[in-house]
């Protein structure tokens, strides 16, 4: 489509662009034809532009020959507005002028489309690549995963001024149209300056309901994403990060490992009912020592009580005073070990892990029993697959422990069917977070 | 509003789940627990009762095995004397270990304790599984046994009482739940093992049957095993058959126990009872061929069966029921007075025991 007007559109768009230092306006002549290229060199690609459009253009000698091939040219499209082309541009986008046609000619610098490895999820067997940080990657790496026409990508942006391009993905045939709905519906009333990687959707959502528990997935898995399609999922997939985002999620899904299925029947049985117990001893093994030990020792044997009786003998504090300094040195630990680098992490672990406990237990401010407890709260919290849901159960147990503190052994009870009467109260866009137990309410 | 009315209810929850807080805080060492409990009768003195309580004192170090420390006190009534014991100890006594009670020899022959064998039910911080036992020479000495084996104190007392440590026929062991039961059921008499305090060690071969309020009857070491048998409680034993000159040991693998009560018309009525044994020869002075095994069963059959009613006989003369004979009768005849009859009919019932001896092998490869 032939415009008059080229001249204004170049005049304003330059304007409107306010000339940045990495802005570039060349001029390009043969003896026919004339064509302008104005694009802002650190985010498109010269080499795609050069390999593209400037080797034909002095290639081809028909002005008119020239003219049909960048019309025919896949990654080039035609004008529309100034301001979706302002957005373009932003994006990597060159715009060529070339006689009264303006075309947009798609060389986005595609960086950080490397596939890296896993290394939040990681699996024994199975799979050991990730996502990359580039958008169209890693639509390539589901599409490879789940080769299906029923697979609907679709596309929207989310951030008032990072304008990310956010890529919606489900299988037309599992999917529950209710819930895609919902998804969307929440996409869109999104109100947020910087959208830049889907764990921020943890926040948002928190915004509306407080939730305490995840209520979608962050995965770095391209065969996690492909199985969850199969079942029926979203998927948000956003631009750079490498982290897709799955919905609904439930509990069931937050306590799964890829490696489930990598194993034998059995073996996954059997890991998945280790999964569950960790989870129930870490929010509830610090809660349950205050009050057993505190309230009703008569629940040991009576090896255990003389043995927690005498490893406690000469100790200051009350048990839930023990608990609540040891919890405290443990979660600085694990929130050190993040910050650190990666070359000082095992020593301050060494540091804090051994050494201070050791020592804490020798110079008689917890006792032994107490640090055994600690660590098995420790361990049996990293053992819950998805990292989000472990740090909500790092905040649980604290929950417990103060029912606990209060109420002894009542309390653990009493707490723990709190929480129950919470998840099950809790829904994921319309799925019920215990979806194994519960069913799904009957559409009003 | 809706949110004010839910924090409305959720602090109401959490003030009504208060009331239920019934121990207080109190933490595991700052308590004394008391792992046994010893009552005697009171010499020299115008109380009725020496309470004794066995205190463990945990070491803080795991080399050293827990100690532990006897408490004693004179009163009239075990609510007075532990009273008058909290103000000798440091730390809260916690009853929640306790979990073998005995009574010393003479506080068993003397009548009048529903006292003290209530208390214990009463208690809600005793546990109804603590065995109940009878203390000889008196309770004090048995709680003052420290066998070498021990790690906790009176463990060993737990561990020959609870069977998870020696399985023997000659120990009957006693719960305080069932003893209270017995003593208050109708047809049904308790029965508590005697623990024989010697040095460095114990020893749990004899039962003392009770009426409802003392002990009447001792029984010993064999007559035990028998009434283990009757109860179906134990299966492994070594029984003694004697065949001319040669002496065979049955070991006992498997023993049953039925037996049922015959009321016939005009006749005297009678008990059946069928036991059922199966074990293999364990010893013997002489060779035994496998084809002789029958005789020796035989003779081991009339043997038992003489052994049993001579038992069954011996209890029914002193009037009492540790097998429960009398809950049985109650139990199948829905007469008002049955109770009155059963009290006329058993002094004179007559025992009618029929055993079955199976002796799978010799042990041997001949």
């Amino acid at each position: 489509m032939p415009t008059n007007n080229v001249q204004s559109i170049k005049e304003s768009l330059i304007h409107k662009l306010q000339q940045p230092e990495d802005l570039v306006f060349k001029e390009n002549h043969t003896k026919e034809k004339y064509m302008e290229v104005l694009y802002i060199k650190s985010i498109s690609d010269e080499d795609v532009l050069l390999e593209n459009v400037l080797k034909p253009f002095f290639e081809i000698t028909s002005s008119k020959e020239f003219l049909d091939f960048l019309q025919s040219h896949p990654k080039a499209s035609e004008y529309e507005c100034e301001q979706k082309t302002i957005d373009m541009v932003m994006r990597g986008v060159a715009i060529l002028f070339y006689q009264d046609f303006v075309f947009l000619f798609d060389c986005k610098m595609d960086r950080n489309n490397a596939v890296m490895d896993t290394t939040v999820e990681t699996t024994i067997q199975g799979p050991q690549a990730g996502f990359s940080e580039s958008l169209p990657v890693n639509l390539g790496l589901i599409r490879q995963r789940y080769p299906n026409v029923s697979l609907k990508v679709e596309s929207t942006t989310v951030g008032n001024l990072s304008k990310t391009k956010v890529m919606i993905l489900h299988d037309t045939k599992f999917v529950d149209p209710d819930t895609l709905k919902r998804v969307k519906k929440f996409l869109d009333a999104i109100d947020i300056d910087m959208f830049q990687t889907g764990e921020q959707l943890f926040d948002i959502i928190k915004k509306s309901n407080r939730a305490l528990f995840p209520l979608m997935l962050v995965t770095e898995r391209p065969d996690r994403v492909a199985i969850n399609l199969a079942s029926g999922k979203v998927i948000l997939l956003v631009h750079g990060s490498s982290y897709a985002v799955i919905l609904p999620t439930v509990m069931k899904d937050l306590m799964s490992s890829m490696e489930d299925i990598y194993q034998t029947y059995w073996i996954a049985k059997f890991l998945q009912i280790l999964r569950y117990t960790a989870f129930n001893i870490s929010i509830i093994l610090p809660g349950l020592y205050v009050a057993v030990s505190s309230y009703n020792p008569e629940l040991f044997r009576v090896h255990l009580a003389m043995s927690i009786a005498g490893s406690r003998t000469g100790i200051p504090y009350p048990s839930f005073v023990e608990v609540l300094l040891m919890l405290f040195m443990m979660e600085l630990l694990t929130e050190a070990s993040i910050r650190l680098p990666k070359a000082i992490g095992p020593t301050a672990t060494t540091v804090g892990g051994l050494i201070l406990g050791q020592s804490a237990a020798e110079a008689g401010l917890v006792s032994n029993i107490m640090i055994v407890i600690v660590s098995f709260v420790a361990i049996s919290n990293f053992v819950v697959p998805i990292n989000a849901f472990s740090f909500t159960i790092r905040v649980l147990k604290y929950f417990i422990l103060l029912l606990a503190t209060i109420f002894g052994l009542v309390g653990v009870v009493i707490g723990f069917f709190m929480l129950l009467a919470y998840m099950v109260k809790l829904d994921s866009f319309g799925e019920p977070f215990l979806t194994i137990i519960q069913s799904k309410p009957s559409k009003e | 509003m809706k949110s004010i009315n839910n924090w409305k209810s959720l602090v109401l929850a959490l003030l009504s789940v208060m009331l239920l807080n019934g121990c207080g805080f109190k933490d595991i060492d700052k308590r004394f627990f008391v792992v046994s409990i010893g009552v005697d009768t009171a010499k020299n003195s115008s109380k009725k009762y020496l309470v004794s309580l066995k205190f463990a004192v945990p070491s803080s170090s795991k080399n050293n095995p827990t100690e532990f420390m006897i408490v004693s006190e004179k009163a009239d009534t075990m609510s007075e004397a532990v009273r008058i014991i909290k103000t000798k100890v440091d730390k809260e006594i916690d009853f929640s270990h306790a979990k073998v009670i005995v009574f010393g020899d003479e506080v068993a022959n003397q009548k009048g304790n529903s006292g003290i064998n209530y208390w214990f039910i009463r208690r809600r911080d005793i546990q109804s599984i603590a065995w109940v036992a009878i203390g000889k020479p008196s309770a004090l000495e048995v709680l003052k046994v420290q066998p070498k084996s021990e790690y906790i104190p009176s463990n060993a007392l737990f561990l020959a009482l609870g069977r998870d440590g020696s399985e023997t026929p000659y120990t009957i062991s006693e719960y305080l739940f069932d003893f209270k039961y017995r003593l208050s059921e109708r047809g049904l008499d308790p029965l508590l093992p005697i623990i024989k305090a010697e040095k460095e060690i114990f020893e749990i071969n004899t039962v003392g049957l009770y009426n409802k309020s003392q002990m009447k009857l001792v029984l010993n070491p064999e007559e035990t095993k028998i009434l283990n048998f009757l109860r179906n409680r134990e299966e492994k034993s070594a029984n003694r058959v004697t065949k001319g000159k040669t002496v065979i040991i049955i070991d006992t693998q498997k023993v049953k126990t039925k037996y049922k009560i015959y009321t016939p018309r005009g006749k005297a009525p009678y008990i059946k009872v069928l036991v059922s044994i199966e074990g293999i020869l364990e010893e013997s002075t002489r060779r035994v061929p496998n084809e002789k095994l029958s005789d020796y069963e035989k003779i081991a059959e009339k043997s038992i069966n003489k052994e049993i009613e001579k038992l069954l006989v011996k209890i029914q003369k002193a009037n009492l029921d540790p097998i429960g004979f009398g809950l049985r009768y109650r139990s199948r005849h829905f007469n008002n007075d049955d109770w009155e009859e059963w009290k006329r009919i058993y002094p004179t019932i007559k025992f009618k025991v029929k055993s079955k001896v199976q002796i799978e092998d010799t042990g041997l490869i001949e």
